[in-house]
């Protein structure tokens, strides 16, 4: 039973991770530049079969990762370009752009690898052992590579220049502008950066499980939810809200029927923003 | 007024120049599109409540009407006033949740989304009544009275489509009546600013909860005819995507409009079909229309012409 539930709880904040990465672009995107940028889901699903697609062809797995990640982040910048900067400040707009870009990418992805789950060969196999419970190693390292990834990216936001500037912008880019920061070249970093994350989450979870076209737009709701739960605007929220939203939909899962998984996680989303209708780390 | 007048009218004389079957199953499928667009502009683009029960209502009243039908016995008509009072009862709960802890935004949109969810699973695993994800076949079909002939059922896309039409423009003719009456301008204050209108003495938890229960009822019929029309429900009738597209429908014609949400549903539904594609591009082309629709024209395509025709008078 032990063995179960921590699996379970393991398997939950791993999922979360993911979830939290996910939710961790689109507080960015919207805390620094006001863009709501619902199609993250789909640059995770581009970073996962270019990943896919780099391994099949010969390249090792850690090798693979980067150039999923630029193609993500790449993928990112052009739809910055060609139509997210025009929906600034404009929520639902960028709600509907993005919609758009959801039905697009996920139909060309349809199109290059058809519906078909595929799976990657594994990267990491075995397990650790602790007491009479199994880890797998992949996992672990994914885990923490995620988890690494959110750190840093809050310490570079609390404590460097770019994130000073990264906050100012936040609050009025035209006084930011004159203090000297270049904000287009700030919005575009922003975009990059939230987009070559989804990618690194996709190369990720392609590291575990297997694929399909539509995978995008099921992870862009639960990061949306991890985003709300943990309060948009915080970047450890993100993380916590993921952690949260996952480990609860596993451990629900073990005690109470399977086929209400997703359930779980909302009843208690629901529960939460009742009585901090914020999120838990967001301000009132 | 003229345009609404013409667009009507270009509505109900359609079926007498177009004889093509294909085209008028559009127009059908746009005018039940156009009854949840028209309900879901009066929550979000009247009173600014960016709801996601959508899908939730339409589903659980298209599984009510059928079922209802068939183990009662009910014809088309009566059941559907159950289905409504069960989807004025689902808005009624959830709206109170949601107001009475204020959510706003993006976190009433989440929340909703949450309970719709939670009732798509719910159907979806009911399995004894809803047959689960296989889904229900509809074999009934809607009657009326037609004078001459009594009581006969609705056959054919010409019938089809005056009925669905009818049903839209009594639909939006509700909408138009409240709209007009006190309670438009307490949703109009409530969407513009919210503690403004508190201040004013407006009970904004008592108009929000009015906004959102009289346009789930009025969505809960388009649950009802599709189910007959298509002849087959599954839960993705509950999907989070049924959202999307009907908030897409309504961006796109333009919120804040009741003509807005019909164009809107006409491109969406109709566009994709009229180029002859396989279905993975055809999925392209929707986005492309959607992105360039938006991008192009910020404020939809009836905002955009309306505040052309403004400037033009000025």
């Amino acid at each position: 039973m032990t063995q179960l539930v921590l699996g379970q709880i393991l398997n939950g904040a791993i999922i979360g991770a993911m979830y939290g990465i996910i939710a961790l672009g689109i507080t960015l995107t919207f805390g620094i530049t006001g863009i709501v940028n619902f199609a993250l889901g789909e640059f995770m699903m581009i970073g996962a079969y270019a990943t896919y697609a780099l391994a099949e062809r010969g390249l090792p797995y850690p090798v693979a990762v980067v150039p999923a990640c630029l193609i993500a982040a790449a993928a990112g910048y052009l739809s910055n370009k060609a139509f997210f900067r025009f929906t600034r400040n404009n929520l639902v707009n960028g709600l509907l752009v993005s919609i758009g870009l959801i039905s697009i990418f996920e139909s060309a992805a349809m199109l290059l690898w058809t519906a078909t789950p595929v799976e990657m060969h594994f990267v990491l196999p075995g397990a650790l052992r602790v007491g009479d419970i199994g880890l797998p190693k992949m996992k672990l390292v994914v885990f923490a590579v995620i988890v690494a990834v959110i750190v840093a990216t809050y310490l570079g936001l609390a404590r460097t220049w770019l994130g000073r500037a990264a906050f100012a912008y936040a609050q009025n880019p035209e006084a930011a502008m004159l203090m000297g920061v270049h904000t287009p070249r700030l919005e575009t970093a922003v975009m990059l950066y939230s987009t070559g994350l989804a990618g690194l989450g996709g190369a990720l979870y392609a590291s575990l499980y297997s694929l399909e076209p539509a995978m995008g737009g099921v992870y862009v709701i639960k990061g949306m939810e991890a985003a709300i739960l943990g309060g948009i605007g915080s970047l450890m929220g993100s993380l916590w809200g993921g952690v949260i939203l996952g480990v609860i939909e596993g451990v629900g899962s073990i005690f109470l029927p399977t086929a209400f998984r997703d359930a779980y996680g909302l009843a208690v989303l629901v529960a939460i923003l009742l009585f901090r209708p914020a999120g838990l780390f967001g301000d009132e | 007024m003229t345009g609404q007048a013409l667009l009507w009218g270009t509505l109900y004389a359609l079926p007498i120049f177009v004889r093509s079957d294909f085209l008028l199953t559009i127009f059908i499928f746009t005018f039940i599109y156009g009854i949840l667009a028209v309900t879901f502009d009066l929550i979000f683009g009247f009173t600014g409540q960016l709801t996601m029960f959508h899908p939730a209502v339409f589903g659980v009243s298209a599984y009510m009407t059928h079922l209802l039908a068939v183990h009662s016995g009910l014809p088309f008509w009566a059941a559907t006033l159950p289905s409504a009072a069960a989807a004025v009862v689902l808005a009624v709960v959830v709206g109170s949740i949601c107001f009475k802890f204020r959510l706003k935004t993006f976190y009433f949109a989440v929340v909703t989304l949450a309970f719709a969810e939670m009732i798509r699973l719910g159907v979806m695993n009911w399995n004894s009544v809803t047959n689960g994800t296989l889904g229900l076949v509809v074999a009934g079909k809607p009657t009326i009275y037609w004078p001459g002939s009594g009581v006969v059922p609705i056959k054919g896309p010409i019938a089809w489509y005056y009925l669905t039409l009818v049903c839209l423009s009594v639909t939006a003719l509700l909408c138009g009546l409240v709209l007009r009456s006190w309670m438009g301008r307490c949703f109009a204050a409530i969407r513009l600013n919210e503690d403004l209108a508190r201040t004013l003495g407006v009970n904004v938890y008592r108009y929000k909860l009015l906004s959102f229960a009289i346009g789930n009822a009025l969505a809960s019929f388009a649950g009802g005819l599709y189910g007959y029309y298509t002849g087959y429900i599954d839960p993705g009738y509950l999907g989070i995507n049924q959202s999307m597209e009907v908030l897409a429908m309504v961006l796109l014609g333009g919120q804040g409009t009741l003509t807005g949400p019909i164009v809107g549903s006409l491109v969406l539904t109709g566009l994709p079909h009229a180029i002859d594609l396989r279905a993975e591009l055809r999925a392209v082309l929707y986005g492309a229309i959607l992105i360039f629709t938006i991008l192009v024209m910020p404020r939809g395509i009836v905002g955009t012409l309306n505040a052309w025709r403004s400037r033009r008078v000025s």
